[in-house]
């Protein structure tokens, strides 16, 4: 007893209390609802059995169900485009304005600060904003490219099928491209000045020094900011809320607006956590190409 | 220091006695209330005067917000912690009876002297009822009907005292009054994927000769056909595919649009807002002289079977119907009865467009009831946004959304 006492203050025993104790609460506010979801997706799930854990298990059905009805597929479609559209926007401007700030003229790291004001926002104002700005008769955005000659007649961003789910895009790189500008900020000052210096003595033009040094020296800073945008986008659930519902006839639904709809718009609550069983298999993907991505860090 | 003693001295009395006075109120039934309503709204000021009765029963007023009624109440009552009563959207109502979570108020109401079936429309009534029997008593109701304003119609050389009466004549109308340059469209409404659009499409799909267990006749198709029309050649905003009735409204109330279609919930702010003189009449029909019909909205009171003291609720319900008399003078809303005459407000506006509205009420017809409700509603969400996407044609669209129906009607 007394050996257990000393091990738990001192000891290998102090590690295992170090472990358990993350462990242990991850399972209970993590691990079970997972657990628990995935249990509901094979299960026939009734609003009034709700409450209660053993329902009748039904197997495969709900998934069987889920991919004979003819939105499944296009919706699966719109949350890849979703997910890559948004991705390669927010990282690709998000890049280049750090690119841009790292030049580190007179007022730069203030700017920068002040771009992080759209990551603040919550999801639903951006939203709500987006929504006067993409509106279709009186929206801003329309208003300027009809004033600039790029277009004659109004484009309905939230009403169109055609251009609903970019308008959702849109609004997405616009909410995280802050977020992605200051990862890669504080990944490019880390790399060591003196490889620059020595580059540019040996004559390399500044497309070789980025081509050659930044990307390669960036390389885990990507990685990492890759797999993080795809959890994020793939959380992202407000700016549907807000700007298009998923409408108009799904041509803006994502797998987890659909997750939300099924389970608290039509009370299929069996077919919501379906869906999240999928969205759940995506993102542990992600996480591993995350981990694996800041396992390798490179520090200079 | 005098003073200050005398103060706790009054304290402590003051306690004991108000310690007394709860302990002999510690008798009193409690019962719990949950509803939707805001504090200008009925439910909460209801409550409080029932309060005040002093008749052995305190209410315990909790607000819910709109969108997580169904499924809070659902939580609730799986879990054994319903409340005693609760205000439901109609079309939720049997959702909730058929599976016995609602108390059956039948003999209730059967010896009340308050709450009598007769004195209810029928439309209201019948969206309480499951089986035959009674589970709930209406709450309030209201309809929807074509506002229209009175200055375009004069401006585009129609007679602001004829509104369109017949779906080719609304068609024509709007196409008249439609104005891009001006920014302004002929008619506004909602043909949202939620409940809203299937709350504006039913009306039409009926005077068609349709229902929603029979969504596909050739009236209904007709009906989506029209929607098509008006959507296609922009004689409404295509933002109707994503806007709700208020935001639709809005755009009459500025300007941007000639009519729309919308409930008496819109009243209060059209008199504030517009300024124009505008008019409501009766939704058009598909022809001369065919059958009428509407949607019927709001919600109910029910009980929960799970209540412990069901006579001390129902009693609580007694009271509410009875000061039904004040709903539309104190908060602006319709009460679901037929034998109460809603004194005039003195505003001329809004007294014509309240006796339209009482007249479209007779032909209100409920959303169901069933209690896959929320199922069917998204079926004919579906075909709608479908049609006018341009992805089906409206036939091909209510052929897929009846299927769907039937597969949940089984």
């Amino acid at each position: 007893m007394k050996r257990l006492l000393s091990s738990i203050r001192d000891g290998r025993g102090f590690d295992v209390v170090l472990v358990a104790f993350p462990l242990g609460f991850l399972f209970l506010m993590a691990g079970l609802p997972l657990l628990y979801n995935v249990l509901m997706s094979f299960q026939e799930v009734d609003m009034f059995s709700l409450g209660t854990f053993l329902r009748p298990f039904v197997g495969l059905k709900n998934y069987r169900d889920l991919f004979a009805q003819p939105e499944t597929l296009p919706i699966l479609v719109n949350t890849a485009i979703f997910v890559t559209g948004s991705i390669a926007g927010q990282f690709l401007l998000g890049f280049g304005l750090a690119l841009f700030f790292w030049v580190n003229f007179p007022g730069a790291s203030w700017l920068r600060g002040l771009f992080l004001v759209s990551w603040v926002m919550p999801g639903l104002v951006v939203g709500a904003i987006w929504n006067w700005i993409l509106s279709g008769d009186f929206g801003v955005l329309n208003f300027i490219l009809r004033e600039s000659g790029v277009i004659s007649g109004n484009i309905f961003w939230r009403s169109d099928p055609n251009y609903s789910l970019y308008a959702v895009i849109m609004a997405n790189i616009w909410l995280g491209t802050a977020f992605n500008m200051i990862l890669l900020s504080v990944g490019l000052s880390g790399i060591p000045t003196d490889l620059y210096e020595a580059a540019e003595l040996d004559g390399a033009n500044a497309w070789q020094r980025f081509w050659t040094i930044t990307l390669p020296m960036m390389r885990s800073t990507i990685g990492a900011i890759i797999a993080l945008g795809l959890i994020f986008t793939l959380q992202q659930f407000d700016l549907f809320a807000a700007i298009t519902s998923g409408g108009p006839n799904n041509s803006s639904n994502v797998t987890q607006y659909w997750a939300w709809e099924q389970s608290f718009r039509q009370y299929d609550f069996a077919k919501g956590a379906t869906i999240s069983v999928l969205m759940i298999i995506f993102v542990m993907i992600a996480s591993v190409v995350y981990v694996r991505s800041t396992r390798h860090e490179v520090r200079g | 220091m005098g003073i200050r003693k005398y103060a706790v001295i009054g304290a402590l009395a003051l306690a004991g006695v108000s310690l007394f006075g709860l302990s002999a109120r510690a008798e009193d039934v409690k019962l719990t209330v949950w509803s939707l309503d805001r504090d200008i709204q009925p439910a909460p000021n209801l409550v409080a005067e029932f309060n005040k009765l002093n008749n052995g029963i305190q209410i315990e007023y909790r607000q819910i917000q709109f969108d997580d009624v169904v499924s809070e109440a659902m939580r609730a009552y799986s879990t054994g912690q319903a409340p005693d009563i609760i205000a439901i959207d109609n079309p939720e109502h049997a959702l909730f009876s058929s599976r016995g979570a609602f108390l059956d108020l039948t003999d209730m109401i059967s010896t009340s002297t308050v709450i009598k079936p007769e004195n209810y429309f029928p439309g209201p009534l019948k969206s309480v009822e499951w089986d035959g029997k009674y589970y709930g008593v209406p709450k309030a109701t209201n309809t929807i009907a074509l506002y229209y304003n009175k200055d375009m119609f004069k401006a585009k050389g129609l007679d602001p005292n004829k509104p369109p009466q017949t779906w080719d004549e609304l068609v024509d109308a709007a196409r008249k009054l439609t104005d891009p340059a001006a920014n302004v469209y002929g008619l506004a409404f909602s043909a949202k994927a939620n409940e809203e659009g299937t709350f504006q499409f039913l009306p039409w799909a009926q005077m068609g000769g349709g229902s929603y267990e029979n969504i596909n006749t050739e009236g209904a198709v007709k009906a989506l056909e029209i929607w098509k029309t008006i959507i296609g050649e922009k004689l409404a905003s295509p933002d109707t595919l994503t806007r709700g009735q208020w935001d639709s409204t809005g755009t009459f109330n500025s300007g941007n649009a000639a009519m729309a279609i919308s409930g008496p919930w819109e009243l209060d702010r059209m008199t504030q807002e517009a300024k124009f003189d505008w008019g409501v009449t009766l939704l058009p029909v598909p022809k001369e002289g065919a059958e009428r019909s509407s949607a019927m909205g709001d919600f109910n009171w029910a009980i929960f079977a799970s209540s412990k003291h069901p006579a001390e609720a129902f009693k609580a319900l007694e009271f509410f119907a009875s000061q039904d008399d004040k709903m539309f003078k104190n908060y602006g809303q319709l009460p679901a009865r037929s034998d109460i005459s809603i004194p005039e407000t003195g505003q001329p506006l809004k007294d014509a467009a309240l006796k339209v509205f009482l007249e479209q009420l007779k032909y209100a017809k409920p959303r169901g009831p069933h209690p896959e409700w929320p199922k069917i509603s998204k079926a004919i969400q579906d075909a709608i946004q479908a049609a006018l996407t341009g992805q089906a044609t409206p036939k091909e669209a209510l052929d897929q959304a009846a299927e769907k129906i039937k597969a949940v009607l089984g």
